[in-house]
């Protein structure tokens, strides 16, 4: 029983870790319909810089941490000013091939900066087991993890709030729903965009922190978008709550299917588990547990 | 009916030869006429006539390849869409351009956009200024769906709404701008008699007690003799006419073009 605990613990714990990064592509999804290729690349370009910085300066991991903001808000009107600015009103699948040229960019850039060799990033996050969780109930929690699941409720409440109830929140979902309707009630595209790709980059860069303090700041971290998909699926593309309770089960599916269907057919369950479980829900509800249905009159 | 036409004023805005080309098709051709203050103006003419792109040209989705556009005082030889809200120019599209996964009330209230200033951080709080702002903006856009008739549907995804339901918030919208002139493009297309009643009802009462001047597109002649001061006739990018509706009525290339020859 404690075993079972402790394995859905740290499934919902590596569960926190994939919101982090599938939130990032709802944000962009959500308000301008890009799926957004580059989010992995964000995270990493995020950490890269994050280290790079605190290296190169010898500052503090919070100064750091402002600058690194800074630096990606610059990145967000960079990636405006050179790629979107001329695609408006192009097609979907338009916008996407631009985030995967985006993403390679990124991904060479950060390489030219701050080198490829994988980086130890420590900010000062508390790490190793939770003395408290041992002590009291005898079982054994990350304190990282726990930083990172308190993190992500807080960016998602404060997120959730802000497009629900503010006026650039509730600008991001018009210019999303239709661009043209948009610029005629007075919503500069421009800025929109400005705004949610600089909130997808601290996105970015939190998820960069939590992966880059547990395995280090490397290549692979780029890849943990691909991990992402399947939560996304799961969760709804739209969905700022889906993003978070999808990583919740495909955490914890992925590490019960490891623990108890794994043995039977010879483990390495949890690198598939994910994606078969996102296919069935394609199936039967594509979209998603909380994404919007789509209304069609005809 | 009368009332507002005693108050109509000086030029709001005049285009002056405007040309618009798509490629090799010319879509408008030396286009001249103005809109006056607190006038209901209607733009007529045959499918393809270039009466959206005329809209299109004034509020600044289209940039014409020559002529000029003065608007309150300004001369530009093109308008953008952002400077143009901004402005007080609002409108509405042919074919029902709302925020379909939005409810009624957020559609509207998205029309109070340029309007709210408080700044980012209070935003993301939702908290002091921006809490307050928001109740000022939601009274005023109460007001509005009092006028409109529209209470029962707040809530409701505009996408859920029929037809006619969402053309009537689509102009919510473009009235919670507060414009100053209103583009509406054919605001009464796929109505029955009875929501076209209403319609018009509408749009004469914004007319008169806000006095907000209106250019429209419609194709039902009776609507348009009804409602509108002037009228302005496009055919194939041209202008055949521009007149009260009566001189337009009695205009015979309009008669040939637009009303009909008669069939034999």
């Amino acid at each position: 029983m404690l075993f079972f605990i402790e394995a859905t613990i740290s499934g919902l714990m590596t569960g926190v870790m994939y919101s982090l990064v599938a939130l990032g592509f709802v944000l962009i999804f959500k308000a301008s319909g890009i799926f957004n290729f580059a989010q992995g690349v964000l995270a990493l370009f995020a950490g890269l810089t994050l280290v790079g910085l605190m290296e190169m300066f010898a500052v503090p991991g919070w100064l750091a941490i402002i600058l690194t903001v800074g630096v990606m808000i610059a990145l967000a009107w960079l990636i405006e000013r050179l790629v979107l600015q001329h695609l408006v009103n192009q097609t979907p699948i338009i916008l996407f091939m631009s985030t995967i040229g985006l993403a390679y960019v990124l991904e060479g850039v950060g390489d030219l900066l701050w080198g490829s060799d994988v980086k130890v990033l420590d900010i000062g996050l508390p790490q190793g087991a939770s003395d408290l969780m041992l002590d009291r109930f005898n079982l054994y929690v990350e304190k990282l993890e726990v930083v990172a699941a308190i993190t992500a409720a807080v960016l998602v409440t404060v997120l959730a709030v802000f497009f629900q109830k503010t006026r650039i929140g509730r600008a991001l979902r018009a210019v999303a729903d239709d661009h043209q309707a948009a610029l005629s009630v007075g919503i500069s595209l421009r800025t929109i965009w400005v705004i949610v790709w600089s909130v997808a980059g601290i996105v970015a860069l939190v998820a960069g922190i939590m992966w880059g303090t547990k395995s280090g700041i490397q290549f692979s971290l780029s890849l943990i978008a691909l991990k992402a998909l399947p939560v996304l699926i799961l969760g709804g593309f739209t969905s700022i709550p889906g993003a978070i309770v999808g990583g919740l089960i495909i955490g914890v599916g992925e590490k019960w299917a490891e623990i108890y269907v794994g043995s039977m057919v010879g483990g390495a369950i949890e690198n598939w588990f994910a994606y078969v479980l996102a296919l069935a829900f394609l199936l039967f509800r594509p979209q998603g547990l909380f994404g919007e249905r789509i209304i069609e009159r005809v | 009916m009368t009332e507002h036409r005693k108050r109509i004023g000086d030029n709001v805005l005049k285009v002056e030869n405007i040309t618009l080309s798509f490629g090799g098709v010319e879509a408008l051709k030396e286009i001249s006429f103005e809109i006056r203050e607190h006038e209901i103006l209607a733009i007529i003419g045959p499918n393809g006539a270039g009466k959206t792109s005329m809209l299109n040209v004034i509020n600044g989705f289209y940039h014409p390849q020559a002529g000029t556009i003065t608007y309150r005082g300004e001369v530009r030889s093109a308008m953008r869409p952002h400077h143009a809200a901004k402005q007080g120019i609002a409108r509405t599209f042919q074919n029902v351009a709302l925020f379909k996964g939005m409810s009624t009330l957020d559609n509207i209230m998205s029309g109070r956009s340029l309007r709210m200033h408080a700044n980012f951080l209070w935003q993301m709080l939702y908290y002091g200024p921006a809490r307050r702002e928001e109740t000022a903006h939601r009274r005023r856009v109460e007001e509005i769906i009092d006028f409109l008739e529209i209470q029962a549907i707040r809530r409701t995804p505009v996408g859920r709404l029929p037809y006619g339901l969402q053309k009537r918030v689509e102009l919510a919208r473009a009235l919670a701008m507060e414009p100053q002139l209103l583009l509406l493009d054919e605001p009464m297309a796929g109505m029955n008699v009875e929501e076209k009643e209403d319609m018009s009802r509408f749009i004469i009462d914004v007319n008169e007690q806000f006095g907000t001047t209106i250019a429209l597109i419609e194709h039902d002649m009776g609507v348009v003799m009804d409602i509108s001061d002037r009228v302005v006739v496009l055919d194939y990018g041209r202008k055949l006419a521009d007149g009260t509706p009566d001189e337009v009525r009695a205009n015979q290339d309009v008669i040939d073009a637009y009303l009909g020859v008669p069939h034999e």
